[in-house]
């Protein structure tokens, strides 16, 4: 079947099996192979991407859901909002192996612009849909409180 | 572009992001059964095409790479399917029919005492045994007191963001693989011995590694069988494990049930230490299981002066897929067994934890006689560490636990490194390789200084076999010790190849030629050091954290890079955390895993994540970098100090780990 789908202001049309997977879609017939795949349970997040703005895990959307909505990936580079969570990740060592990297800015992206004024709290609970295994997420919620300063103006997250 | 932007920007290279053409996919038939005979399998490739072992150890009882009329836990490789993508190869597990006949299974160590052998050539479940230290009679000691507690650390996964996977790519005679791996060399030489083939036909790639924790230092059935396959399809192969693979038949870590007693006078001076370390062994002889063990019983004495001490250490047959390393790999075995005994000697002497740890560290350099040698004193180590973090004043308020621990790094025999100087640009190739710790920082500064060059001209490559030959490997933590002290070399013989030729070293003579050195820093024995942790709690009704805070006071001789230490400290931090309170491989007794996903396998989300106290001092070590290990601390010090900062709110002795929720609930 036919799947149209605009990534990172991009359109892409391809013909694949109904049952594709949105995540297999972006990385094996886009090749952008930023957006990772941890689990096959849709517990570690690496594969986190945004559908019409909204967070959701590639590896539990089907492509042929995808058609016809708007993508965002870490690829992206006309995303100023985007390009500051990365700044911050890099600024604050926030990731180590680099694995659940993508999907951790991509969540981070979606939290800072729901929540204008996050406190430490809501960060860590809306990092619950992503698994880090290198950095005990200290340096990744730094990264967020780093980057909620450079995207909503706000200074110190209080507790 | 450094590795922070590179990942940041999803430009990393994993293995699965690797696309070749005409490349197939492989998945694998696995058993259902946790132990069966194979009565028949159709279809597929199996052992009848590919007779091979995957160990490098010789011995009875090594896992064939595709089983042979048996399996021995739930989840090994009887045959494998190839197809031009994943989900066709997913589809052609079904066109393979395997008719089993199943057959009683053991499930944990306990089980494996009280059940009949699994192999018909031994009189129990006992693969084989070791001694350590000298057996003595209780008459032979001055003791007024004994302590005997069993203490089951059990199974944990290492469970790194990306799973394991392979690809071989056999072509015009080479047989090519990529490999996210500890040890590249270390490798070659398995797929060498493996298959049989000439060292110089393979040719191993290192990639973009997305975590490995010791599960990829270790070699593997899909490995070979990869290989084998692409040789003989003559197409480049993929495997890319599923989580739901990896919690099944990767091999685990931890899975050791230690029965120790201590001998103690009245005083709290320790006087014998004896007992038994058994090891969750799995079915198989693995290279692995003798690491794991010999850790355990040979540190167990750790920072203590105690005179007599022996262990006997028993690798136990358990249908469960076999033992791998696991951050630690035995070494936090030892220390958790030893600080729980301490901690049960203190309570039974109504005396201090603090107090029993003072009187029996070490004041003078020791070598147990369970062959660990301590170099250091571990006394005025643990006084100041005690002081740092006003200990006395804190116990008396909080629920405190504490460890005293030594770390023995993997220093020996030492690492290699090559530099190439290119048209203005330091190309740096480490033999021990990367595994997603963010060695490119330490590499760029301490060049920088050695070579008065700017940072943004110095690299750190991915190398493969060729490019560089020998080399060791990242673990133990020795990484930055080995790495650090080798790049220093390297930038010495460097100078020296330039001194040489144009009668001084510039940086500007250093950019504006070529240059190719290949240096190797040779170091005999395994360092090791001392270092402290400290675990406040307080846990409510439900059993839920109100307050976690972990202290560590670590020796770090020299810090290398700040940012690189705390990353490693925290991360570590939360496994060990993990460790106790969920981190776990369940089995029901037919051996059937009941573990599904990541989350049931206890990995701890960000709300976990407990506060810091961490202080670094810097007692310079004797390796050219000055540099000390932190990888495994956290995992060896975090978990003992944890769980008695909750024993003393539930006022029941904690022996298991990780504990359970019901555990907790039921002692409040």
């Amino acid at each position: 079947m036919m799947v149209t789908v605009k990534i990172n202001g991009k359109e892409y049309s391809k013909d694949v099996e109904p049952r594709t997977l949105l995540a297999t879609f972006i990385r094996d017939d886009i090749g952008l192979t930023g957006t990772h795949i941890g689990c096959d349970t849709t517990n570690c997040g690496a594969c986190t991407v945004l559908m019409d703005g909204r967070a959701v895990k590639s590896c539990t959307v089907l492509a042929a859901q995808a058609d016809g909505h708007e993508l965002e990936t870490i690829e992206n580079e006309a995303d100023k909002e985007l390009s500051m969570v990365k700044e911050s990740f890099i600024e604050e060592n926030g990731l180590q192996c680099g694995f659940c990297t993508p999907g951790m800015i991509m969540t981070s992206l979606y939290m800072l612009r729901k929540n204008k004024n996050p406190s430490e709290d809501y960060i860590k609970n809306s990092l619950a849909g992503n698994l880090c295994r290198c950095t005990g997420y200290v340096s990744i919620i730094n990264s967020i409180k780093n980057a909620n300063e450079k995207i909503n103006g706000k200074k110190a997250v209080v507790k | 572009m450094t590795y922070l932007d590179r990942f940041a920007n999803g430009k990393g290279r994993y293995l699965d992001d690797i696309k070749l053409d005409n490349m197939l996919y492989m998945s694998l038939v696995r058993s259902p059964y946790a132990r069966a005979k194979i009565k028949s399998v159709e279809g597929g490739m199996t052992s009848r095409d590919l007779k091979a072992y995957y160990a490098v150890v010789e011995g009875d009882h090594r896992e064939p790479v595709l089983a042979i009329d048996e399996v021995n836990y739930q989840g090994q490789a009887v045959a494998a399917v190839f197809g031009k993508n994943r989900y066709e190869a997913e589809d052609l597990l079904s066109t393979v029919n395997v008719d089993y006949e199943p057959l009683e299974a053991i499930h944990s160590i306990d089980d494996a005492k009280k059940k009949a052998p699994i192999y018909a050539d031994r009189k129990d479940n006992i693969l084989s045994t070791e001694d350590v230290g000298v057996k003595f009679n209780e008459s032979d000691i001055d003791y007024d007191i004994k302590v005997t507690d069993t203490i089951l650390l059990d199974r944990v996964s290492a469970n790194p963001m990306e799973t394991r996977g392979i690809v071989a790519d056999y072509r015009d005679g080479i047989l090519n693989v990529y490999l996210p791996s500890q040890s590249i060399v270390r490798s070659k030489s398995g797929i060498v011995k493996s298959l049989g083939l000439p060292p110089e036909k393979v040719r191993v790639f290192l990639i973009d590694n997305g975590g490995a924790f010791g599960v990829k230092a270790l070699f593997y059935p899909e490995y070979i069988i990869a290989c084998y396959a692409s040789m003989k399809y003559g197409k480049p192969v993929k495997w890319q494990e599923t989580r739901t693979e990896h919690l099944q038949a990767c091999h685990a870590g931890r899975g050791v049930e230690g029965t120790l007693t201590l001998y103690a006078k009245k005083d709290g001076t320790v006087t014998g230490l004896d007992g038994e370390v058994l090891l969750d062994n799995g079915p198989y002889l693995v290279d692995a299981a003798a690491v794991d063990l010999g850790n355990v019983i040979h540190e167990v004495t750790g920072p203590y002066h105690i005179e007599k001490a022996h262990l006997t250490g028993k690798y136990v047959l358990t249908n469960k897929a076999p033992n791998g390393y696991y951050r630690g790999a035995g070494k936090p075995e030892a220390s958790i067994l030893m600080e729980r005994m301490m901690d049960l000697l203190a309570d039974k002497l109504n005396m201090d934890i603090a107090d029993i740890r003072l009187k029996n560290a070490l004041e003078t350099p020791f070598k147990s006689p369970l062959g660990l040698e301590m170099r250091y004193p571990t006394k005025p180590f643990l006084e100041d560490a005690l002081k740092y973090f006003n200990y006395r004043e804190l116990s008396k308020k909080e629920h405190v636990g504490i460890s005293l621990f030594i770390l023995d790094e993997d220093t020996a025999p030492g690492e290699s490194a090559r530099i190439i100087v290119k048209d203005g640009k330091v190309h740096t190739y480490l033999g021990g390789n990367v595994s997603g710790q963010g060695h490119e920082m330490f590499v760029k500064s301490i060049l920088s200084d050695e070579l008065d060059i700017e940072q943004d001209s110095i690299s750190l490559e991915l190398q493969d076999t060729e490019t560089l030959s020998t080399g060791v490997g990242t673990w133990g933590s020795k990484s930055a010790m080995t790495h650090g002290s080798v790049l220093m070399q390297a930038a010495e013989e460097l100078k020296k190849q330039i001194e040489e030729k144009y009668g001084k070293y510039s940086p500007e003579i250093l950019l504006s030629h070529d240059f190719d050195q290949t240096s190797f820093y040779k170091f005999d024995y395994n360092d090791n050091q001392v270092n402290f942790n400290i675990v406040t709690s307080r846990i409510n009704e439900m059993g839920d954290f109100e307050e976690l805070k972990i202290g560590a006071y670590y020796d770090l001789g020299k810090v290398l890079n700040m940012a690189n230490v705390l990353g490693q400290t925290e991360g570590g931090a939360l496994q060990a955390i993990g460790e106790v309170l969920s981190e776990t491989l369940r089995y029901s007794e037919e051996g059937q895993l009941m573990t599904t996903s990541i989350t049931d396998s206890g990995v701890l989300t960000a709300d976990h994540t407990p506060e810091f106290d961490i202080k670094i001092v810097e007692n310079p070590s004797v390796m050219k970098d000055r540099a000390k290990g932190l990888g495994e601390s956290p995992m060896i010090g975090i978990p003992e100090g944890l769980a008695r900062s909750l024993e003393t709110q539930i006022h029941k002795r904690i022996n298991t780990m990780p504990i359970t929720r019901e555990f907790l609930f039921d002692s409040l």
